[in-house]
């Protein structure tokens, strides 16, 4: 048996009794922790600016474009967020901060309303109409993956596209590709798509690519500075490997054109057979986050910025190759004025 | 042919540690969960978590060397502080570890030493969130790691106390940057820091069970204990943290 000298177990004992303070210190001292607000009014207010400060990716570019000062709209705000306020006064205040964006992807999600920003459109005339669209898609249109189709009386195909929210399945292009074949030319009419999936709008364009295409640049943001951004990366279109279409279309917009269907109208006018025709489309290129405040209410706001083939913004829209808004002569005589100017600049 | 080699190997691997002179241990876990991933939110999340513990363990006093080899499944749903939003958490670790064992006080007292690579799979989920709701957690880490078991008797019954340690040294993980989109890594094929190497500074993952195994019969022994998994990272101007602690129940099978 092994005999043990009291002085050695001694300094085992003591080496094993401050392990564990050493390791407590180590512990305490590499926590990976972060500064929580109250859930005060305060607390809600200062939580969201610095959510919005640290991760939102136009300030500078807002600053830039029509004079947006985040730390001014904090001095502004702060002052109102303070007192005892009520859930709906602190949801006014905080969505009023938020409006400062101008940007229709910010929203502040509550159980009883949703904070937005629409004036993107909601200043604007619609230019368009489902009345007067029904005159032209009648009753017995098609309808696969949410878009309805049919064929108009001059040979002209028409696919309406009202969202980007549903999956478009590869067959359902072939079919809608092969029921356009012998048509002279193809209408799609995006107007009041708020977007949707950004690989359903990309599906869809790559019909009409022909080879390989750049079609815009991405970053996204490194770090919490303002102007701390990764290097601009390239977007290439790809054509599909199934039935593609290879004549004239036309691609109608309107200022409800926003989210992924901007970045539908983006990648489409770098094609030499696609026109678009109609009004500025309503923006919206930062890719979303969502984030939460302490009394459980959501925040989203534009994370990652996208630019054009140009590396050009295109938050605020995308300006049509001919600008044509609905008439009210038109209107009366039950025709659209953006698909009749399309019709007419598809045959010639 | 290197999957055949690599199957080939898994199945020496797997018919070694069912030989004799194993400890085989299987425990299950209930406790609380804390989480923040400030990729998806900049509040903390904290619920309950279960979890599954397999160990397996050399047995052999004898034997200089062992190895132990752990998986743990965990599963939490979490709450922020105001009870409106929900994080799901689910992960599986994978610990395999090699230990230079020592024996003292009459073999009462076996002292482990060694390390362990441990491989970590699994996402939180933001259920709240329409855009980017989900965050991956995949991570390969080498833990210096010490075990200590003691057997004694009390009331005529014997007892094992076991207590188990990991700390962080150096690793691997994957994580999209700061406000990098999950359709910009998978989608575009975007690549910008996304494989990270880690260290105990900027992942101070630690890990610990305190166990006591109450003899049944001469193979069998009922267990019950406290598992400590303490995964942490900071990187990419990030921060995660998934404090797992877990009240374990379970049994022992020695063959």
């Amino acid at each position: 048996m092994r005999v043990y000298h009291p002085y050695h177990i001694w300094q085992r004992v003591k080496a094993a009794a401050f392990l564990p303070f050493y390791l407590f210190t180590f512990l305490l001292f590499s926590c990976v922790d972060t500064q929580e607000y109250e859930n005060t009014p305060q607390g809600n207010f200062e939580a969201l600016w610095k959510i919005i400060d640290e991760h939102y990716c136009f300030l500078d570019y807002k600053h830039q474009a029509y004079g947006l000062d985040w730390q001014q709209v904090y001095n502004i705000y702060n002052v109102r967020a303070r007192g005892d306020l009520s859930s709906y006064q602190l949801f006014e205040v905080l969505t009023g901060m938020l409006s400062e964006l101008r940007d229709g992807h910010v929203n502040l999600y509550t159980s009883f309303d949703n904070g937005r920003y629409w004036k993107w459109h909601e200043d604007y005339p619609a230019n368009f109409s489902d009345t007067l669209q029904r005159r032209y898609l009648g009753t017995d249109y098609r309808l696969a993956s949410g878009m309805q189709y049919r064929i108009l009386d001059d040979n002209i195909g028409y696919l309406y596209v009202g969202s980007f929210a549903n999956t478009i399945g590869e067959s359902t292009l072939d079919e809608i590709i092969k029921y356009f074949a012998f048509c002279n030319g193809m209408i799609i009419d995006i107007r009041g798509n708020g977007g949707g999936n950004l690989t359903s709008a990309e599906t869809l364009a790559a019909r009409f690519c022909q080879e390989k295409t750049l079609t815009g640049y991405i970053q996204h943001k490194t770090g919490k500075g303002h102007n701390d951004f990764s290097e601009m990366e390239p977007q290439y279109m790809e054509p599909s490997s199934r039935f593609r279409w290879q004549k004239p279309v036309a691609v109608l917009t309107n200022r409800e054109v926003f989210s992924a269907a901007n970045d539908f109208v983006m990648i489409m006018k770098c094609f030499p057979l696609v026109k678009t025709v109609g009004d500025q489309t309503g923006g919206g290129s930062g890719l979303p986050f969502t984030s939460t405040l302490p009394n459980g209410w959501t925040v989203r706001f534009s994370a990652c910025p996208t630019y054009d083939h140009n590396r050009q913004q295109v938050e605020f829209g995308i300006a049509p190759d001919y600008e044509v808004s609905l008439t009210d002569d038109d209107f009366r005589q039950g025709k659209d004025t953006l698909i009749e100017f399309a019709r007419k600049l598809l045959v010639e | 042919m290197r999957s055949k080699i690599l199957a080939i190997v898994t199945l020496l691997a797997l018919s070694a540690s069912a030989q004799e002179g194993t400890r085989s241990v299987h425990l299950l876990g209930v406790g609380n969960t804390n989480i923040l991933d400030t990729y998806l939110s900049q509040e903390k999340y904290k619920g309950d978590g279960f979890t599954y513990l397999y160990i397996r363990e050399g047995a052999t006093p004898e034997k200089r060397w062992n190895n132990v080899i752990e998986h743990e499944l965990d599963f939490s749903t979490t709450e922020d502080r105001s009870k409106t939003t929900t994080e799901l958490e689910a992960g599986y670790n994978l610990y395999w570890g090699r230990y230079r064992q020592w024996r003292l006080l009459d073999d009462h007292l076996r002292l482990q030493a060694g390390g362990l690579i441990n491989g970590t799979l699994g996402i939180i989920y933001h259920t709240s969130s329409a855009n980017n709701p989900v965050q991956a957690r995949v991570a390969l880490n080498l833990m210096p790691s010490g075990i200590a078991t003691y057997d004694f008797r009390l009331w005529k019954q014997h007892f094992t106390a076991r207590y188990e340690l990991n700390v962080p040294l150096l690793g691997v993980m994957f994580s999209p940057n700061y406000g990098q989109s999950y359709y910009e890594i998978f989608s575009l094929g975007n690549y910008d820091h996304n494989v990270v190497p880690t260290t105990f500074v900027s992942a101070p993952t630690f890990r610990q069970q305190l166990t006591l195994d109450w003899q049944t019969g001469d193979r069998i022994a009922i267990r019950i204990g406290y598992l400590g998994n303490y995964q942490q990272a900071a990187v990419n101007n990030l921060k995660q943290h998934v404090y797992a602690n877990r009240f374990l129940i379970g049994i022992v099978v020695k063959r």
